[in-house]
C-alpha cells in the first residue's frame, strides 16, 4: 500500500461553500474546545458555487409575507415531491439565518431608501422576498463567512480532495476520510468523530454547465460507494441563458442572468427571429424550465447560430440603459469580446443545479453514523425544482444546523473510531490507477461524456435515449479505466485530477440516467417526451438510487405529505394548520 | 488575427524554474485561462495552475500576464497579446508552489492581521436593522466592499515586494470598510490593527493597486482614509 499520513480532528468539514463555512462556524461557537478542520478542493471560500450566487436569498421577513407562503411557493415549485419537513425547516430557519449573517457575521444586504431591507421579485414566488447584495450576493456571504472562519483558528486543508469515506473496523460507523493533497500528490487519512459532506453537487457532466470548474459531484460518489441512497437525481435544473462562445473556451456555459429576460430581452433563433411566443404566451418571461425546453426544441429544429445555439438581444431596450442596468453582465461579456448592450450574444440552455442528492434528516444526520450532510449534496428540500433564491438559503440554513448537530455528536463521542485500513488502501490504490496505464486521450472522453449527457439525458428525455445513454456510460467508464495519464509527477497534477473528475462524473451521470428512466412522468425540471403528463399529485413518488457491487439500484418511494396534501394550502381562505401552529 | 500565439509559461517548483515556449492556436473567443487550459490539455499534461469560477467571481486564477497581474478568466487574449506573444507567470509577491500556482496563504493571513473581520457587539440584534443606504459612512463601505480577494493588488504593489511585513492594499481596503461600518462595536480596535508596523503608514501611495484592480476599486483611497483616521485618533489620544 502507498504511504499515507494520518491526522486527527474532532470535526472534518468537506467543502467551503455556504454549507461548509456555516457548519464550521456553528460547530466552533457551539463548542470552542473542539478541533475543527475544513478540507476543500480549491482555496477556502473561493471554489464552490455559493460564491457565484447572483440572485439572492429567499426569506419571509417582509410585512404581508409569511413563512407559510414561502413554504407553499417552495412546495408548488417543487411539484409536490419535496420532503415537506425539510422544506418547512428551510423557510423557518432562513429567518434566523439571514439576521445572523448580517448582525453576527457582518454581511450587508441592499436597503430601500428608507433603510428597510430591499427584497426583490424572483420567478415562481408570490411575494417579493429575495434579499440580495446587488447581483453579487454570494460573494458578500462567502467573503464574510471566510473571514469568520479564518478568525476562529479553524484548520484548513486547502487543495485537498476527498476521495473516500472509511468505516470503522465494525463497518457500522464512519471513521474518517481519505484525501489527496493535490499540491504534493500525497495521501492523508483524516480521522474524525463527525464529518460533513458539503462538497456541493454541480451538473458539470453536461456539455453546457454553469458551476465552478472544479465541481464534479465527488461527494455524491463517495456517498454512493458507502451504499447510501441519493434521491431525486433526475431533477437537474437548466438555466436558459448560458453564454455560448465555442467549445474551446471555459466561458461557454456560464450564466447570463435571469434578469435579462425579465427586463424584456429577446431570444432569437439563427434567422434572428423571435420564437418564444410559439411555445408560451409569456414569451421570454416564461419560467426557466419552459424557456429551456423551448430553446432546446428550437435548436433541434436546426435554426441555430454559428455555434449551434440561439441569440439574446437587448439593444431594443436602449444600449446605454442596458449598460447601466446590467453593468456586471455587460462588462463580463465585453471582456470576452461580446457586446451585450447593443449586439447579439449567443446563448444556450446550461445545466445549473441538482435538486437531488443524499437522503438526509432534519438535523443533517444521514444513514451512516458520523456522516452529516448539507447543501447541494443533499436531496429533498427542493423537490422537482428549486426556486431562485432558495439555493443559498438551503446551504446556509442546513450548514448551520449541521454545525450544531456535529458539535453535539463529536462532543458526546467516546474517542475516535479505528478505521478499516483495507478501505484506506483500496481508495489509494484506485486513485493511483491512472498512473499505471499509458497516457490516453482524456479530452475525447470528456467531450464524449458532455455530448452524451446533453443529447440523451438532458432537457428533453425519452426511454430510448436514456437506455442508450446507460449503455454508452458503461462503455465510457470502461474506456476511462483503460485510459491512463502515464508515468508522471503527482505534484499539483491537474490531469490526474481530470481523470478522477471524469470517474466521478460518469458515476453520477449513471445515477441521473437511472432516476430519469424510473420517473415516468414530467415534473419540474424533468421532462419525458414519452410521458409528458405531470401524473397524479396525490400519488407522487420520489426516486432513490444506490450502488450495490458497482451496480446502480433504482427504486421509488411514495411522497409523505406530512404538512399539506395536494389541493390543500397553508395560506388562503381555508388553510390547514402549519406545524407548531393551531388555527 | 494570427493563427497561433507564442506563449512563454513559467514552469518549475518553489520559485526555481524557467520559461518554456508553447505554440497555441489562436481562437476568436479566447481568454488567457483558455490558453493555459489548452496547454495543459493538449501540450503539457503536467502544467499546474489554479482556477475555479471561470467568470471573475472567485479570484483563484490571477497570474502575471506580460508582466502585469490579471484575472486570466476575464482577460481576452486580444487585449494583451503583444506581437503574437504572451508571457505567463505565477502571481508576484507570493510564495511559489508549482508552475503558475502561487500560495495565497500569506495574503489571507495578512487580511486577518489587519483586523479583517466583523466583530459583533455583546447584544446581537435578532432582526435585520434599518440602515440608511445613503449615509456617507455606508457609501464609503459600499465603495470598497466588492473586493473578491484575488490578490492582483497585492502582486502589483512594490511596497509589498520591498517590505515583507506590509499587509498590502486588499487587507487595508477591507479594514477601511469595517471602520466605516456603523454596526461595528469597536472601531478603535480596527484602527489599532492598521496602525501597527506593516499597516497603513507603510503605504507609499504609489497607486498600483488602484490601477490594476479588476473591479475598479480604489484601495489607495481607502488607505488614505485610514491614514487620516489613525492620525485623528492618535491626536485625540485614542491610540
Amino acid at each position: 500500500m502507498d504511504e499515507f499520513k494520518t491526522i486527527e480532528t474532532d470535526i472534518l468539514i468537506l467543502g467551503s461553500g455556504g454549507a461548509g463555512l456555516m457548519a464550521a462556524i456553528h460547530s466552533h461557537d457551539a463548542n470552542p474546545d473542539l478541533d475543527i478542520t475544513i478540507a476543500v478542493k480549491g482555496l477556502l471560500g473561493k471554489c464552490g458555487c455559493t460564491r457565484m450566487v447572483q440572485g439572492g436569498y429567499n426569506v419571509a421577513i417582509a410585512e404581508g409575507d409569511s413563512i407559510e407562503r414561502h413554504f407553499m411557493d417552495s412546495i408548488e415549485g417543487g411539484k409536490w415531491i419535496n420532503n415537506q419537513d425539510l422544506s418547512w425547516r428551510l423557510v423557518v430557519e432562513a429567518v434566523n439565518c439571514i439576521a445572523k449573517l448580517e448582525n453576527q457575521f457582518g454581511c450587508f444586504f441592499d436597503r430601500n431608501a428608507d433603510g428597510t431591507v430591499h427584497q426583490k421579485a424572483f420567478a415562481g414566488q408570490t411575494f417579493d422576498r429575495t434579499v440580495h447584495k446587488g447581483d453579487l450576493t454570494g460573494i458578500e456571504i462567502i467573503n464574510r463567512l471566510a473571514e469568520q472562519v479564518w478568525a476562529r483558528g479553524i484548520n484548513r486543508l486547502e487543495e485537498h480532495r476527498a476521495i473516500a469515506f472509511v468505516r470503522d473496523t465494525s463497518n457500522t460507523q464512519l471513521a474518517g476520510v481519505v484525501l489527496i493533497n493535490m499540491r504534493d500528490g500525497s495521501f492523508t487519512f483524516v480521522k474524525a468523530k463527525a464529518v460533513l459532506l458539503g462538497t456541493g453537487g454541480g451538473p458539470t457532466m453536461y456539455r453546457y454547465h454553469t458551476p465552478s470548474g472544479e465541481k464534479t459531484c465527488d461527494g455524491m460518489v463517495m456517498a454512493l460507494r458507502q451504499g447510501l441512497t441519493l434521491r431525486d437525481m433526475e431533477m437537474v435544473q437548466f438555466h436558459p441563458t448560458g453564454l455560448l462562445a465555442g467549445m474551446d473556451t471555459r466561458m461557454t456555459g456560464t450564466v447570463l442572468e435571469e434578469g435579462l429576460r425579465g427586463a424584456g430581452g429577446y431570444l432569437l433563433n439563427g434567422d434572428k427571429v423571435r420564437f418564444m411566443q410559439d411555445y408560451d404566451p409569456r414569451g421570454e418571461r416564461a419560467t426557466r424550465d419552459i424557456v429551456s425546453r423551448a430553446m432546446y426544441e428550437e435548436i433541434r429544429k436546426g435554426k441555430t447560430t454559428p455555434n449551434d445555439g440561439l441569440y439574446i438581444s437587448m439593444g431594443h431596450l436602449g444600449a446605454e440603459e442596458m449598460a447601466r442596468k446590467f453593468k456586471g453582465m455587460v462588462e463580463r461579456c465585453a471582456d470576452c469580446g461580446f457586446d451585450l448592450a447593443a449586439g447579439l450574444v449567443e446563448v444556450v440552455p446550461t445545466a445549473h443545479y441538482m435538486m437531488g442528492g443524499l437522503v438526509f434528516n432534519e438535523d443533517c444526520s444521514t444513514d451512516l453514523p458520523g456522516l452529516f450532510a448539507a447543501g447541494e449534496d443533499t436531496g429533498g428540500v427542493h423537490g422537482a425544482n428549486r426556486l431562485g433564491g432558495n439555493g443559498v438559503a438551503n446551504s446556509t440554513v442546513f450548514g448551520s444546523i449541521a454545525g450544531v448537530s456535529m458539535a453535539d455528536y463529536a462532543g458526546d463521542a467516546d474517542g475516535f473510531h479505528d478505521p478499516d485500513l483495507t478501505q484506506v488502501g483500496a481508495a489509494i490504490e484506485a486513485a493511483l490507477k491512472p498512473f499505471d496505464n499509458p497516457a490516453g486521450d482524456l479530452n475525447v472522453l470528456r467531450e464524449d461524456l458532455l455530448t452524451l449527457m446533453w443529447e440523451k439525458v438532458g432537457i428533453l428525455r425519452n426511454a430510448d435515449d436514456l437506455n442508450a445513454a446507460l449503455v454508452r456510460l458503461d462503455e465510457l467508464e470502461d474506456r476511462l479505466h483503460k485510459c491512463g495519464i502515464g508515468d508522471q509527477s503527482r505534484t499539483f497534477n491537474l490531469t490526474w485530477h481530470d481523470w478522477i473528475n471524469l470517474e466521478s462524473q460518469i458515476v453520477v451521470s449513471r445515477a441521473i440516467a437511472h432516476a430519469s428512466l424510473a420517473r415516468e412522468n414530467s415534473r419540474g425540471a424533468h421532462f419525458r417526451e414519452d410521458f409528458p403528463q405531470t401524473g397524479d399529485l396525490e400519488k407522487s413518488r420520489f426516486t432513490c438510487v444506490s450502488l450495490k457491487e458497482n451496480q446502480m439500484q433504482v427504486a421509488t418511494e411514495p411522497v409523505e405529505f406530512t404538512i399539506v396534501r395536494p389541493g390543500q394550502s397553508l395560506i388562503g381562505d381555508d388553510p390547514v394548520a402549519a406545524p407548531g401552529k393551531e388555527f | 488575427m494570427a493563427d497561433t500565439i507564442k506563449v512563454e509559461v513559467f514552469k518549475g517548483e518553489g520559485g526555481q524554474g524557467a520559461y518554456q515556449v508553447f505554440d497555441v492556436p489562436r481562437m476568436e473567443s479566447q481568454t488567457v485561462l483558455d490558453v493555459v487550459t489548452h496547454i495543459q490539455r493538449n501540450l503539457d499534461a503536467s502544467l499546474a495552475y489554479r482556477f475555479a469560477c471561470r467568470v471573475g467571481m472567485c479570484g483563484s486564477c490571477a497570474m502575471m500576464v506580460n508582466g502585469s497581474p490579471r484575472w486570466t478568466c476575464r482577460t481576452h487574449v486580444g487585449d494583451v497579446v503583444e506581437d503574437g506573444c504572451l508571457k505567463i507567470a505565477p502571481l508576484r509577491n507570493l510564495p511559489h508552489i508549482r508552475d503558475l500556482a502561487a500560495d495565497l496563504v500569506p495574503f489571507f493571513d495578512k487580511m486577518q492581521k489587519a483586523g479583517g473581520r466583523f466583530v459583533a457587539g455583546k447584544e446581537v440584534p435578532q432582526q435585520m436593522l434599518n440602515i440608511d443606504p445613503q449615509s456617507p459612512a455606508r457609501v464609503a463601505v459600499d465603495a470598497g466592499i466588492e473586493c473578491i480577494g484575488c490578490a492582483v493588488c497585492y502582486a502589483a504593489c512594490d511596497v509589498v515586494a520591498w517590505t515583507p511585513d506590509y499587509v498590502g492594499p486588499a487587507a487595508l481596503n477591507r479594514a477601511w470598510t469595517l471602520v466605516n461600518d456603523e454596526r461595528v462595536a469597536d472601531t478603535g480596535w480596527h484602527l489599532q490593527q492598521v496602525a501597527l508596523d506593516g499597516g497603513c503608514t507603510s503605504c507609499h501611495s504609489q497607486g498600483a493597486c488602484s490601477v490594476h484592480c479588476p473591479k475598479s476599486l480604489n484601495p489607495s483611497q481607502s488607505i488614505t482614509g485610514l491614514k487620516r483616521a489613525v492620525a485623528a485618533a492618535f491626536i485625540k489620544g485614542e491610540l
